[in-house]
């Protein structure tokens, strides 16, 4: 079976006046595909899944999902089929778990104006379906998640980082982009955030995981694209990135201070894996 | 009336627009956030004076500087009892600060209401001399004072926060009051600093100009905009911006009425609101951008 | 606490009073009106006491849904409030046409006009937003001072004519019950609204803007959506005193009222909008009839205010609602007791 390309993006680029945060990376997708996003601080990791979700705006670059361009604000990207969490956790505190859980679901029957409109009168008239409530009951279950009428501010951290996740899942994603999900999680979180990306890619979508925990995130994904100073210094198999050479100037700084090489060196990796 | 007596005029309400937008500077450089009181602080200053004059025959400066006494404390009050509190309950978020200030602001006047009564009440000069006549135009004391009043309210403001240790806190607390905590600045005494002297502009700048147009209770609410919109006008740039923004907004609210009748400065002030909000929020003068 | 709530139901044939949504705010709501119904009985007096408390409740409920629910406090419900009344005062003295037709064209016209404040200010938050619709209220009311031919000057629009709906003409009672259930019905929907899937995403846009965007909807178009629909409900309660009244000048919706209306909901709970209900029953009293304390009625409320801003930010309903969860909570847990 031909493993479709879902997300493709090229030469993507984000400059801060003149602080360049992400140089020229190029991400290909296929369809049913986990792909971990690792590096150090600053690497430009969150900055990529802002340019792919849109809540930043690129320098540079374009990205096509399943071959149409994928332009304009983070909505319009989102009802395209992308959804994502975030490196602090954006819930509303003041709303329980279960309407947490709901957004998703209710943002795609308010995706244009006049649906916006008509669900004020929709809502006025039926306010709570069972339906809904089943929805959110099946990601819960998921999740591993009880205690739907909690308010989420009265969450640990690690729950909060579920809830996110099981929210962006609730949008049923062709990618799911995870910035960051297991910081401040214990073994029933990570667990739980395992199963969704398990969910993900049995539906034949499509994963981008990032984190900093890089032997975490090497059991869990199919690839690797190893971020430094915001350029791919390594894309490829697991296994191979953490015994890779690059993997090693960049965590533990042997052989560093020869940028030119490194980068060369990487092109070729890059390169090599893509062919 | 002569043009340039106009010209004086929008001088004038410069100058008093210029110290509220002080005041908010002030504020808004050691707290981080624009505080709405600042009108019922002048407000209270210009109506508490009248009244103590008004009704116990107080000699004009002691009931002066009672005034002023009473609008420190107030403005003091509003840091350490409302503010403050509120703040540190719903963290960083504008809304509950906002909200908070907006209750102060309609406490002041309530209270000064209650207090002083609602009628409008004719201000007291605090000027001995007579009018100065310069050519054809003719100046009022309590112009002179206003005017000159303001220059060195804005003169030693600056001098302080330039050549003064707590001056200089005051900017590196204002930048940001978490950071500054944790490098074991005196955030908490600095922001009274800032509020106690911010109460104290504002409250000499409502005795100044309460002479011109009398005051009311109520006269607190269209003085914080016009000071706020002073101060977004200016930008946070220096210390001098709020009295080009209070200068320009003088222009509008005298010269348009003049030119366009009634209330045409109320539109004026809407329209500016706008194109200042809309297209240069960050004002004339700018300083670096803040986190 | 309450999950078996979600346990997936088989029918909906078991249909159940006590789940319908909002069921409880209504009963508790519309049993607080009968009783205040009761007590007004055909005092004139009190019955204006009751009309200025069904305006400022609408003008609260209509803020409610941008400010509590979005969580963007725009302050030029004064001028929403009086697009409400001027359209009863202009269609009942400058035209022929039924008044109705105010009670329709108020609420649409001034859900345009937040609208298109709303488009011009859709950068703006917190202070900036403040100050400029306050602006915009006073700009409002020097405009219908200026324009004289119109809306009459400073003296206003007076001599309404009253309703005639097919040869029947309310007394002044009806009106004003006919006022009070227009607030509950209004109560009672938006406390529906608030628990439906608008409602949720509306709530997360006012902590967690980022997300409602990244799930899809664009939050300044649903932000408008909620000012306009705080709008029109505003305007509602201009056009009910207005005809009430029987007259509107300028001054009739003043900041003032502005400032009580942000103030209700934080007296009464921001919890629902039954606290805004509240809030405004609570500010008339102690504004308009507190003969004890009449002139200092709403500074009153204003330390009031403070106060319950310190130290009970959930406001009287919220504090009852905990009080009523955990009395719940502890009879659950010994069924038979007692």
């Amino acid at each position: 079976m031909a493993e479709e390309i879902l997300l493709v993006g090229r030469g993507l680029t984000k400059r801060y006046g003149g602080v360049t945060a992400l140089a020229d990376v190029d991400i290909e997708l296929r369809a049913g595909e986990v792909l971990g996003l690792v590096g150090p601080n600053g690497a430009g990791k969150t900055t990529l899944v802002d340019l792919i979700s849109g809540a930043q705006t690129a320098t540079a670059g374009e990205l096509t999902l399943r071959g149409a361009r994928l332009t304009g604000p983070a909505s319009r990207r989102a009802r395209a089929g992308l959804a994502r969490t975030f490196q602090y956790p954006q819930l509303a505190l003041e709303l329980n778990v279960r309407e947490n859980l709901l957004l998703g679901r209710a943002a795609r029957r308010h995706a244009t104006l006049w649906q916006m409109i008509a669900g004020v009168f929709v809502g006025m008239v039926r306010p709570r379906m069972a339906a809904d409530d089943e929805f959110v009951r099946a990601i819960a279950d998921e999740l591993g998640l009880g205690g739907l009428e909690r308010e989420a501010g009265d969450l640990t951290l690690g729950e909060q980082r579920l809830v996110e996740v099981g929210r962006a899942l609730g949008q049923d994603p062709l990618v799911l982009l995870l910035d960051e999900p297991f910081a401040g999680s214990d073994a029933r979180g990570v667990a739980g955030i395992a199963e969704v990306i398990h969910t993900v890619r049995r539906r034949g979508h499509a994963v981008i995981l990032v984190d900093h925990n890089v032997d975490l995130v090497a059991r869990l994904v199919d690839r690797i694209m190893l971020l430094n100073q915001g350029r791919v210094v390594f894309d490829g198999d697991p296994g191979a990135c953490l015994s890779s050479p690059q993997m090693q100037r960049v965590y533990f700084g042997s052989g560093a201070d020869d940028d030119e090489a490194g980068d060369e060196s990487a092109g070729a990796e890059v390169q090599g894996v893509r062919s | 009336m002569t043009d340039l007596q106009l010209w004086l005029s929008a001088v004038e309400i410069g100058c008093f627009f210029g110290m509220l937008a002080l005041a908010y500077h002030l504020v808004h450089v050691g707290a981080g956030f624009f505080n709405f009181a600042i009108g019922p602080y002048a407000m209270m200053g210009g109506l508490c004076t009248t009244w103590l004059v008004i009704t116990y025959d107080l000699a004009v400066w002691p009931a002066a500087a009672i005034a002023v006494a009473v609008t420190v404390v107030l403005s003091a009050l509003t840091e350490l009892g409302v503010v403050r509190p509120v703040q540190r309950r719903s963290g960083g978020g504008e809304l509950p600060a906002l909200v908070a200030v907006a209750a102060v602001l309609f406490t002041i006047q309530q209270l000064a209401g209650y207090v002083f009564g609602y009628p409008t009440l004719p201000g007291q000069s605090l000027a001995t001399f007579g009018p100065v006549t310069v050519g054809d135009v003719t100046v009022q004391p309590t112009s002179l004072l206003m005017i000159g009043v303001a220059l060195i309210c804005f003169a030693l403001v600056a001098v302080w926060i330039r050549f003064t240790r707590t001056g200089r806190l005051l900017r590196a607390v204002g930048d940001s009051n978490h950071a500054a905590a944790l490098l074991g600045l005196p955030v908490n005494r600095i922001r009274l600093i800032a509020f106690v002297l911010a109460g104290f502009v504002a409250a000499l700048a409502g005795i100044l100009f309460a002479p011109k147009a009398g005051v009311n209770s109520l006269s607190g609410l269209a003085w914080s905009l016009s000071g706020f919109l002073a101060v977004v006008v200016g930008g946070t740039g220096s210390v001098w911006a709020p009295l080009v923004g209070g200068m320009l907004l003088g222009l509008v609210e005298v010269f348009l009425p003049y030119y366009f009748g009634g209330q045409a400065h109320v539109y004026g002030m809407l329209l500016i609101a706008l194109l200042f909000f809309a297209f240069k929020p960050q004002g004339l003068f700018v300083r670096t951008v803040r986190a | 606490m309450s999950a078996e709530n979600l346990r997936p139901r088989p029918a909906p044939a078991r249909w159940d009073l006590r789940r319908v949504p909002g069921i409880g705010g209504l009963f508790l709501g519309s049993l607080a009106a009968a009783l205040i119904m009761f007590w007004v009985g055909s005092d004139g007096y009190r019955q204006t006491l009751v009309t200025s408390a069904v305006t400022y409740a609408l003008i609260a409920l209509g803020m409610y849904v941008p400010y509590l629910m979005a969580g963007s406090l725009s302050m030029a419900y004064s001028a929403y409030a009086g697009i409400g009344g001027y359209a009863v005062g202009l269609v009942s003295t400058r035209t022929g046409l039924p008044l109705a037709v105010a009670w329709l064209v108020g609420p649409i016209v001034a859900a345009l006009v937040a609208v298109l404040l709303g488009l011009v200010t859709r950068r703006l938050s917190g202070f900036f937003l403040a100050a400029v619709t306050l602006l915009f209220g006073m700009a409002f009311s020097a405009f219908l001072i200026d324009a004289e031919p119109v809306s009459g000057g400073s003296g206003g629009l007076g001599n309404l004519r009253p309703l005639n709906l097919f040869g029947w003409t309310p007394s002044h009672y009806q009106v004003v019950l006919g006022s009070v259930v227009v607030v509950c019905v209004i109560a009672f929907l938006l406390d529906r609204l608030r628990l439906s899937p608008w409602g949720v995403i509306v709530r997360t846009m006012r902590d967690a803007p980022r997300a409602v965007e990244a799930a899809g909807v664009r939050v300044p178009v649903l932000n408008l959506v909620a000012l306009a629909l705080g709008a029109a409900i505003a305007a509602v309660g201009g056009a009910l005193f207005t005809y009430s009244a029987g007259s509107i000048t300028p001054d009739t919706f003043t900041l003032n009222i502005v400032f009580l209306a942000i103030f209700m909901p934080l007296i009464g709970g921001a919890g629902t909008p039954w606290g805004a209900v509240a809030g405004a029953v609570l500010a008339v009293e102690l504004t308009l009839n507190f003969p004890a304390f009449q002139a200092s009625g709403t500074l009153l409320l204003a330390l009031g205010v403070l106060v319950i801003m310190l130290l009970a930010p959930r406001g009287v309903l919220g504090y009852a609602d905990r009080l009523r969860v955990r009395t719940w909570a502890l009879l659950r847990k010994e069924p038979h007791g007692g």
